[in-house]
């Protein structure tokens, strides 16, 4: 018991590894257990299906590793889907549309930073807010039914370059930048700083208040993209698109190693995390489990992920 | 001159009125080290019933340690505690309070959101017989134990959290004292308290020694240990260097047993050759502390900022390090007005903290130590939008040399330092971001006697080299050490300024005292 208890905790140190370690042991599984697994277009389609929640977790990572939480992503999601959408058909411009919805989703997150840094509102709580009322407004803007949504944002959500989905590679592109960013730029170690120690930080001089309204921001956009992504995959902007999506974000953020508690984390991490949880979908679809499964398990990683940061930080609480 | 070898014969003698058998607490080469510094090295202590004992020792003298290890907080790597002559093995504070050994801490762990009655039977709530809490019961317990340690003013059903902090130390006070404790130790219990509460806080501990408690008693207050103790142990390093009785000893002896020598550090007399202001306060206001504080500073000069718990040291270093906002007044550095909205405009402006509270203020705990020394100047070496790693490697090796850190790598995490070596590595932090003015909070609350002369040691350095420092501090030998003028703060105003001539340690205390 102690001796498994050690190895997992050993486990945790090393995240990116074990959750690698995990990701390679569910594609193995499958690989034996479903003869179209290897198929390139289910490769291709588990990459496309972990884009979305790997981008929008990359600002969700940041925003955790700076001791934040954003719950608001799945409706900036449904939220920016909608506006874009309803910009597109009313003006017939597709820029208009694309750079509304990205901007709808930059400015869900400066609210989100705002309510943080100005009106000192818990994230937790000031993001259960806007949650809440961004879901609304998508469905009053459109009386809950869907928009038509084609053109550009069909291409970056159903398209393809040289057969690979094009959300797959924005993907890979973004995480290269935003690695680039955590790792290099004065306001990447800021981020981590804050998270590790806000009273420390903002004593030694880096302006948090900034950096956190920064990170919310971001966030915000990311998640705006990945609403244009969804909808341009369906050509259709639903207002209850992207509905639970938070969840899905916030395990794959802590799947890949990122402390709930802030000051650690990576951005390789959190894409292994969003290609595990797009695995283990893909699994349960090839599989031919009941889809409620799915959700059942979805809870268990979560708290099989968490479990793994409690056991290895025991030592700190005692 | 020191009676270490006879004390248990004379320690017996003085208990007047007890039994005449051994002592209550009988403790053995007690020894502990920590990650290879060693903090007690095999301490031998007596403790009989009915007798108060004051123990004496500069921070980092192993004080806190000794006394987690007879309380059970602890456990030594070698030596023997007997209790009433069995050997007894006090494996968790719960086993020492089942031995009846109750440890008061200097830090407060009373819980704000529960009344005060409740604070005084956490874990032990009476309960009626269908199984409720008695409330009735527990408020006159509770009333009854507050008038026993002098705070009979106190309303058992106020909430915990609205208390000062000096109340809230009588209820921690109160708490030990309501478990009839055998051994009863406290830890700084006076620095909060006004000198009426300490009146009645005497009542009690001379109450409570008729009846038989063996008391330790650990302040910094000289005055407090003379008038009340039987017994004064001085710890110094890890070792007990002097038993002396309060009649046949001096404040400046127990100074002299404490450091090991008059003073830690030798004041140096500098000329000071700049006249330029480098901060001039005028009429500084806080929204609700300080009132009307002006004093200027010249450039190169060490300032110290005395004053007692609740003085406003650390409020008068926030406001001008943009932590706190100023209500009211006028601040300006080196003769231009400023006012800060926030610690990062303060570090442009080139004003570095040193904050008080090394864990909770000052470190990255899980950052390197070259991240943790570059986090105030990441801005300052950045070109671009890249922060420049090649230039923290250089300056941290720069400054390594320069503060004398001890460690093996600079990627190793800044946790793995002694208390001493981060504290260094604050003060790079602070000296990489190329500061005018230097604030420091306490510098060396917690760190050991050798790391405080190297502290003093850069201190005065950096300031020969033209750097302003503001030194608040709540020791008298520090200031006397490093300081050029001392401004004394009492409850929020300015009480004085003190010159180098004029400076004495009662001079500075009478003058912290003024508005008490």
């Amino acid at each position: 018991m102690n001796q498994s208890l050690s190895f997992i905790r050993d486990l945790g140190k090393h995240r990116e590894a074990s959750v690698l370690a995990m990701l390679a042991a569910v594609a193995i599984y499958l690989s034996f257990a479903s003869d179209y697994f290897l198929e390139p277009r289910n490769l291709l389609n588990v990459g496309r299906q972990a884009s979305v929640v790997a981008i929008v977790a990359l600002g969700q990572a940041l925003v955790i590793i700076a001791r934040g939480i954003d719950l608001s992503v799945g409706s900036v999601i449904g939220l920016s889907a909608v506006v874009g959408a309803v910009l597109m058909r009313d003006t017939g411009s597709e820029t208009i549309g694309l750079v509304g919805g990205l901007a709808t989703g930059l400015a869900c997150g400066v609210v989100n930073g705002l309510l943080y840094t100005r009106f000192r509102i818990n994230p937790f709580i000031a993001t259960l807010g806007t949650l809440s009322i961004a879901r609304g407004i998508a469905l009053l803007m459109t009386g809950g039914i869907p928009v038509p949504f084609g053109g550009f944002a069909e291409f970056v959500g159903a398209g393809r370059i040289h057969n690979i989905p094009v959300s797959f590679l924005l993907m890979i592109v973004l995480a290269i930048i935003v690695h680039i960013f955590a790792v290099r730029t004065v306001t990447g170690r800021e981020i981590y700083a804050i998270g590790d120690n806000p009273k420390a930080s903002r004593l030694a001089g880096v302006n948090i208040h900034y950096i956190r309204l920064f990170v919310f921001a971001l966030c915000g956009l990311l998640a705006g993209l990945g609403g244009l992504i969804l909808a341009g995959n369906l050509a259709s902007a639903d207002p209850n698109l992207g509905m639970g999506y938070e969840l899905d974000v916030i395990a794959a953020v802590i799947l890949g190693g990122t402390a709930l508690s802030g000051g650690r984390g990576s951005i390789i991490g959190v894409i292994i995390g969003a290609l595990l949880m797009a695995l283990l979908n893909n699994a349960f679809v090839l599989l031919g489990i009941s889809a409620y499964w799915q959700v059942v398990t979805k809870g268990l990683v979560i708290i099989f992920a968490v479990g793994l940061d409690g056991l290895q930080r025991r030592g700190d609480d005692d | 001159m020191y009676s270490k070898g006879a004390t248990t014969a004379a320690g017996s003698k003085s208990v007047a009125g007890s039994s005449s058998c051994g002592p209550l607490l009988r403790a053995r080469g007690i020894a502990k080290s920590f990650a290879g510094n060693t903090v007690l090295h095999s301490v031998d202590l007596d403790l009989h019933a009915g007798e108060v004992v004051g123990l004496l020792g500069e921070n980092g003298a192993g004080k806190s340690s000794l006394m987690h290890i007879l309380s059970g907080g602890l456990h030594p790597d070698s030596g023997t505690i007997e209790m009433d002559g069995q050997p007894t093995q006090i494996g968790t504070v719960s086993d020492g309070i089942e031995a009846g050994i109750s440890f008061v801490h200097q830090e407060l762990s009373v819980i704000g959101a529960l009344s005060i009655a409740e604070n005084l039977h956490l874990g032990r709530m009476p309960t009626t017989k269908r199984g409720f809490v008695d409330f009735g019961r527990m408020r006159s317990e509770a009333g009854a134990l507050l008038s026993r340690v002098g705070a009979s003013g106190i309303d058992p059903r106020r909430e915990a959290g609205t208390l000062r902090a000096g109340e809230q130390q009588l209820i921690e006070i109160a708490k030990a004292a309501g478990r009839n404790p055998r051994l009863l130790i406290l830890d700084e219990p006076t620095s909060s308290l006004t000198p009426h509460e300490v009146e009645g806080f005497f009542a009690y501990v001379r109450a409570a020694r008729a009846a038989g408690t063996a008391i330790i008693f650990i302040t910094h207050r000289l005055e407090e240990v003379l008038s009340l103790c039987d017994r004064l142990v001085v710890l110094r390093n890890g070792a007990i260097v002097s038993e002396r009785r309060p009649a046949e000893t001096t404040r400046q002896q127990l100074i002299t047993d404490m450091t090991g020598k008059p003073a830690i550090y030798e004041y140096r007399q500098r000329q000071l050759r700049e006249t330029t202001l480098a901060l001039s306060l005028r009429q500084v206001c806080d929204s609700d502390h300080l009132e009307n504080i002006s004093f200027d500073v010249r450039e190169g000069e060490i300032m110290g900022l005395f004053g007692l718990v609740g003085a406003g040291r650390t409020e008068l270093l926030e406001v001008i390090h943009g932590a706190r906002p100023l209500a009211s007044g006028e601040m300006a550095l080196f003769g231009t007005p400023v006012r800060h909205r926030d610690p990062s405009a303060a570090v442009r402006n080139g004003i570095a903290l040193v904050p008080e509270g090394r864990k909770t203020a000052g470190i990255l705990p899980q950052h390197s130590v070259r991240e943790n020394a570059a986090i105030s100047s990441l801005r300052r070496f950045s070109g671009t939008l890249f922060s420049d790693r090649k230039g923290d490697v250089t300056r941290m090796e720069v400054y390594r040399h320069r503060l004398g850190i001890r460690m093996a790598r600079d990627t190793q995490p800044i946790s793995t330092l002694s208390g001493g070596n981060q504290q260094k590595v604050i003060f790079a932090r602070a000296l990489m971001a190329d500061p005018r003015i230097l604030l420091l909070d306490e510098p060396t609350h917690g760190v050991d006697v050798g790391a405080k002369s190297d502290l003093y040691e850069i201190v005065v350095r950096e300031a020969e080299r033209g750097l302003t420092v503001l030194i608040a501090s709540s020791e008298v030998p520090e200031i006397l050490a490093l300081c050029d003028r001392v401004a004394i703060l009492s409850k929020g105003r300015l009480a004085g300024i003190l010159s180098r001539e004029e400076m004495s340690e009662d001079r500075i205390l009478t003058m912290a005292f003024k508005e008490h």
